[in-house]
């Protein structure tokens, strides 16, 4: 399913000679056409007879009703991309049609949010900065819960291998909830937000399943990146994201104590993805979880920021750290959903709840003993010298927890 | 979205969508760069203070700048689009801002900076963005979300609030608010003391001031209400118009430069002794010694204590509750550099302001209950311990 770039055209401009640019006009693309043109100049000549060639239907609905482009299924699966003309910043596509949702039994108590998605509890105002405080049946009830999101991500994981489709995952996920009498509140994740769909995990490919349960009340959220196969961990650039988020977010959690103030979280996380050549997601957050799936504080994870608020016993929050190789800059899916960079590079974020104590920090989904995945060491080259990419890592450099 | 074809060919864009002025994506090497960043100013005011009067003038008499002016406040995270009227060389188009429907609840940044910023990077950098609240906006709200992290490298910054308010009128908001007037309580614990008014907050936000329609009201009228809003904020710059007319638009209403720059002179005028003639709010300032770097580590906490926790370190419950609308200052550091401080409500920065030889500092506050000299001094010795303290 990955589309490649154009080949060298000829510029669509009457009697121009030159090869086509890189640049196209907006109006075919939005049609599904591809005309490349030299430049704006001359795109301007040939405009009067170029747009022609936007009105292919005169249909007098058209205007009202914009054209619907998707692409044409194929006959031999019934698949099909459904943004074929959004301007994709990697290999990555959709993979239509996405399964059913999938439905909860009623017996299983639904956080207020399960139908529309808007968290109404969330946005009931409470004072924006307000932190809960659990007590300690609450913290207990957090304990539970989070322990129960840790199983199913393992058992999820445990999934994970080439010819897989994320979507088989999803339901593999679905059905551990049930088992557990919780409800998974959040999809698993591409970069972050992706939607589940039938396109199949290949060998080589870095993955992050991200689990959310709602669980006697109270929510668990967590997420890891997995290496899909063999090859995946030999791969210098995706081993070296990996495991610098991995990183980031253990030195991060090493910081969690009374007294901390949210904002420290993102110069640690910062500084250690710089050190490693790589680049913090900055759009996405860290959050206050408990009864409410997002509330405050917020924990940015990037350096420099005026996040309010310090931790004290008993308050519960995540730390989320998203890292990539390459620009920092993301883009959303035209489905306004799913996120990726907008160069294509490979990302990777791990997350964990945390629970504030009297002294530090307890990490309520910690990874058990059987859990897999785990931290994997720099691959060295076949003749014992270390790839170029390595930016001077020591092959033993491996994350702790 | 576009719909009829036009006279004129649109711009050819690249395979991501990006068009050919437009430098591309920075690339990882680039991280650093400096980005042009466009200044958003946000403009309030009761209906009828001449808000939209100000703009309309700003428009014209700005002709070959592009100004964005975006209606109604943001923060209304159910709207799907906003309607942002762009202006260049006098000629207005009406252009909608795409609400992204993600995840809000989980991004940084809110959803209207992120309408702003693509359409800046589709179409170019704005000269000025002019954000016009609704009449009773309560200004400490808004611009916290346009205060954007310097670490997320946007390319808008808060440039500074302008209140205009309404001579003829503006006594009387502050004295006898209607009910929809009262301003509403941000948390869970009530207000003692006297009541105030959105006006109020709307006044104490302010980075300038106009007071509007002065032809309508005698010498002594006016005179009173430039002392009610003096006494209100003591920091801001105050301009008296009529018909919102303003000499110059640069450094008064534009480019005020007001959430990075802290100004010493602003500062020192603040400290001047100015009548307490509001029940409800009003400015304290306090000195602040040279600090070492533990000192200003110590400072710190002192700010995350009063900001964020609402605590006096050191003091008896003795002084009334109170609240911190804005706060600047400047701090003298052992070494020769300059701290300048910046807040708005519970969220502040102290960022690096250059050098200066080493000489006291100021921190001025503006909130509600802080007026009396009671609280002035409870909250310098507050300062002083918390400082002193090894």
């Amino acid at each position: 399913m990955v589309v490649e770039a154009p080949s060298k055209k000829q510029c669509q401009g009457a009697d121009c000679e030159n090869a086509a640019s890189a640049l196209q006009c907006p109006t075919c693309q939005k049609i599904g056409k591809e005309s490349f043109f030299c430049s704006q100049d001359c795109f301007k000549r040939n405009w009067s007879t170029h747009k022609v060639l936007h009105q292919n239907q005169s249909n007098p609905l058209r205007t009202l009703f914009p054209p619907k482009v998707i692409s044409e299924p194929d006959p031999a699966t019934g698949h099909y991309n459904p943004f074929p003309t959004f301007p994709y910043t990697g290999s990555l596509r959709p993979v239509y049609p996405l399964s059913p949702r999938r439905e909860v039994p009623k017996r299983i108590t639904h956080p207020d949010y399960a139908n529309d998605g808007i968290p109404r509890s969330e946005q009931k105002f409470v004072g924006r900065n307000n932190i809960r405080i659990l007590d300690k049946k609450e913290q207990d009830g957090m304990r539970k819960v989070c322990r129960l999101a840790r199983e199913v991500l393992d058992i999820a994981a445990r999934e994970v291998k080439p010819g897989v489709t994320t979507d088989y995952i999803d339901e593999v996920v679905h059905k551990a909830c049930l088992e557990r009498d919780s409800v998974c509140t959040s999809p698993n994740e591409v970069i972050c937000h992706g939607i589940p769909d039938q396109r199949t995990l290949a060998e080589g490919d870095i993955v992050n399943i991200d689990v959310t349960l709602y669980h006697g009340g109270f929510h668990g959220d967590l997420n890891e990146t997995y290496y899909v196969g063999e090859s995946a961990s030999k791969h210098a650039a995706s081993v070296r994201v990996v495991e610098t988020a991995r990183q980031c977010l253990d030195q991060a959690i090493k910081a969690v104590k009374p007294g901390t103030p949210f904002r420290d979280y993102g110069n640690i996380i910062e500084k250690h993805a710089k050190s490693r050549d790589c680049s913090v997601i900055k759009t996405y957050c860290g959050h206050g979880i408990n009864q409410l799936f997002h509330c405050a504080p917020n924990v940015p994870h990037y350096a420099k920021n005026k996040a309010v608020g310090t931790a004290k016993p008993g308050m519960c929050f995540t730390i989320e750290p998203m890292i990539s190789l390459g620009s920092y800059k993301d883009k959303t899916w035209p489905d306004n959903w799913t996120s990726v960079t907008s160069d294509g590079s490979r990302t990777a974020q791990f997350e964990h709840t945390l629970l504030v104590t009297e002294d530090g920090v307890e990490v309520l989904t910690a990874r058990l003993s059987d859990s897999p995945g785990g931290p994997m060491p720099m691959p060295v080259e076949a003749n014992g010298e270390k790839p170029a990419d390595t930016n001077g890592d020591k092959a033993a450099d491996v994350a702790t927890t | 979205m576009d719909e009829d074809e036009e006279d004129s060919p649109p711009e050819l864009v690249a395979n991501d969508g990006s068009n050919t002025t437009v430098p591309n994506e920075l690339s990882s090497g680039l991280q650093d760069v400096k980005l042009t960043r466009a200044p958003i100013t946000i403009i309030t005011g009761y209906l009828g203070a001449g808000k939209t009067t100000l703009l309309n003038y700003i428009l014209t008499a700005r002709h070959g700048k592009k100004i964005a002016v975006i209606l109604n406040e943001f923060g209304n995270s159910t709207e799907i689009e906003k309607s942002l009227t762009v202006s260049q060389d006098s000629v207005s188009s009406e252009q909608w801002l795409e609400l992204a429907n993600g995840c809000i609840c989980c991004s940084v940044k809110d959803s209207g900076v992120n309408a702003i910023e693509s359409l800046m990077d589709r179409q170019g950098t704005f000269d000025y963005i002019l954000l016009e609240t609704t009449g009773l906006a309560d200004p400490g709200n808004i611009a916290p979300l346009f205060w954007v992290d310097e670490g997320l490298g946007s390319t808008i910054y808060l440039d500074g609030i302008v209140t205009l308010v309404d001579a003829k009128n503006l006594l009387r908001c502050l004295n006898e608010p209607t009910k929809e007037e009262e301003a509403s309580e941000h948390d869970e614990h009530h207000a003692t003391g006297p009541l105030h008014s959105t006006a109020h907050l709307q006044i104490s936000h302010a980075d300038v001031i106009v007071v509007n329609k002065a032809d309508l009201v005698t010498d002594e009228e006016l005179q009173a209400v430039q002392e009610r809003v003096r006494s209100i904020n003591a920091l801001a710059e105050v301009r008296v118009t009529d018909h919102s007319r303003l000499p110059q638009l640069e450094g008064l209403v534009l480019d005020l430069h007001a959430y990075d720059k802290v100004d010493a002179g602003s500062l020192e005028f603040a400290t001047k002794g100015h009548s307490h003639l509001d029940p409800a709010i009003g400015t304290l300032s306090l000195v602040v010694q040279v600090l070492d770097d533990a000192g200003l580590q110590r400072l710190d906490a002192w700010l995350r204590a009063v900001l964020w926790s609402r605590e006096l370190p050191g003091s008896n419950s003795d002084t009334e509750d109170w609240d911190i609308h804005r706060i600047k200052g400047r701090v003298s550091m052992t070494d020769g550099k300059l701290k300048m401080l910046q807040g708005v409500r519970e969220i502040f920065e102290l960022i690096d302001g250059g050098e200066s030889s080493p000489c006291a500092g100021k921190i001025v506050m503006i909130g509600r209950n802080i007026g009396s000299q009671t609280t002035l001094s409870a909250f310098q010795q507050s300062l002083d311990s918390a400082l002193a303290a090894s």
